[in-house]
């Protein structure tokens, strides 16, 4: 028997199918997916939040307030005078669920936070750059709308959906290689458009109660002016990242806002109380 | 800014992957085409086992192996279709690859060596790295073809 060797056939163990189109498919699958899985379990998680009783939500809050106990400023009374600050703040007849707590942190970073059982966080920096009682209340009202809003308790729920959901799929284990990353990323991107919208809401909610208090909203935007300053020289593109909207936009939105509710933007300065920047008293004796 | 530098790091490894993984694919497979044409003329065949082997003066084994390493790109595709399940379209060029590679590597050497044709050739694989042990960097396949040469 003569052999005789034949033309070699091609690409039978191979699927013609370009590598890119492929990939662009299984991408565009994957963030759908993902984003959707988020944005349900988000939604319910927010639903749940909503319905968790004061009681569990002061255990909660008593469970988180020890991650910032070290830095914590106890027997001050820049924390009593903030306290009365910020309980003068809503009106009367509001329901105020749990009493709030105020915190003074030891931190260089300019900052103010509210925890779940209504801990407010304010950072010893903060304080050294307001310049007038009403940016100060600003900031309050800002994070009391939050409290108000159930907002720090929505965003605990929906880290943890976040840190179930990757854990059933087993997208935290290194294993997975950059899946991992592109889960997570669009996840972010969801929670980013979400948190900016609970950020607005705050900030109007805020504006309304110093409205409310002083009369009129004059100085207490400056705050955020200085900020936006500052934010100028920040990359264009990593505006898309940032939790909150840009100074400047926020800004905009609640001088809008404040147009259409007709609401006073200007009118007397209230200072911040002398002592302030040295609670000690030493420094302001020797000024 | 952290966000963006990741971003930015998997984009430039999944267009390094891409790119360079294509490429070398490509020159691989005109590098398989043309070596095989050259050596067309030497059967190889899968009998010899149970079956009688052809009278001959002489036998020895032949064995050809390849190694061959994912890229960047191939490993995110299959990892996105680990998810969603399907055919792994990447990796089905790569094993071709290493199949055609090692074959032709134990053709080679028989033909070197004088043989007229191979017999009862078979055909192995292995992977190295990626499943044992956490180190996910290294994914590669093994593939090792070998047969039983014979010159008369």
């Amino acid at each position: 028997m003569n052999y005789v060797p034949k033309e070699i056939p091609e690409g039978i163990n191979v699927t013609h199918r370009h590598p890119l189109v492929n990939f662009a498919y299984l991408l565009g699958t994957v963030v759908i997916v993902s984003g959707l899985i988020f944005i349900v379990l988000g939604f319910v998680a927010s639903y749940l939040a909503t319905r968790i009783s004061p009681e569990t939500e002061e255990k909660i809050g008593q469970m988180l307030i020890h991650i910032v106990s070290e830095e914590e400023i106890e027997d001050d009374q820049r924390i009593s005078y903030l306290d009365e600050l910020l309980n003068s703040l809503p009106e009367p007849a509001e329901k105020i669920r749990l009493p709030l707590k105020v915190h003074l942190l030891k931190s260089e970073e300019i900052n103010a936070a509210i925890m779940p059982g209504g801990h407010v966080l304010i950072h010893t920096a903060l304080l050294e750059t307001v310049k007038s009682e009403n940016e100060l209340a600003l900031i309050l009202a800002h994070e009391l709308g939050h409290f108000q809003a159930r907002d720090p308790l929505k965003g605990l729920g929906r880290s943890l959906v976040l840190m179930v959901v990757s854990a059933v799929l087993g997208i935290s284990t290194s294993k997975s290689g950059g899946i991992s990353e592109i889960v997570s990323f669009t996840s972010g991107l969801a929670e980013l458009s979400y948190s900016r919208k609970q950020e607005r809401a705050a900030d109007l909610y805020g504006l309304a109660k110093i409205i409310n208090r002083y009369e009129h909203g004059g100085y207490s935007l400056d705050f955020f002016r200085r900020l936006a300053e500052e934010e100028v020289r920040v990359l264009k593109l990593s505006k898309y990242f940032l939790t909150h909207p840009l100074s400047e936009e926020r800004i905009k939105k609640l001088s809008i806002a404040a147009q259409e509710r007709q609401w006073k933007m200007n009118g007397d300065f209230t200072p911040l109380p002398e002592w302030l920047l040295c609670p000690d008293m030493e420094e302001c004796e020797k000024l | 800014m952290d966000v963006l530098l990741q971003i930015l790091i998997f984009l430039v490894l999944l267009t390094l992957g891409y790119l360079m993984g294509s490429y070398f694919e490509k020159r691989h497979y005109k590098s398989i085409r043309q070596r095989e044409q050259q050596t067309r003329h030497i059967p190889l065949v899968t009998f010899g086992a149970k079956q009688h082997l052809p009278e001959t003066d002489d036998a020895q084994l032949f064995v050809g192996s390849v190694v061959i390493s994912i890229d960047y790109f191939k490993r995110i595709s299959a990892a996105l279709r680990n998810l969603v399940g399907g055919r792994i379209t990447v990796y089905e060029s790569l094993l071709d690859r290493g199949r055609r590679e090692a074959m032709l590597r134990m053709k080679e050497q028989g033909i070197a060596w004088g043989a007229t044709q191979i017999l009862n050739v078979r055909l192995e694989t292995a992977t190295i790295g990626g499943r044992s042990g956490n180190n996910n960097g290294l994914g590669s396949i093994e593939v090792i073809a070998y047969g039983t040469g014979v010159r008369s």
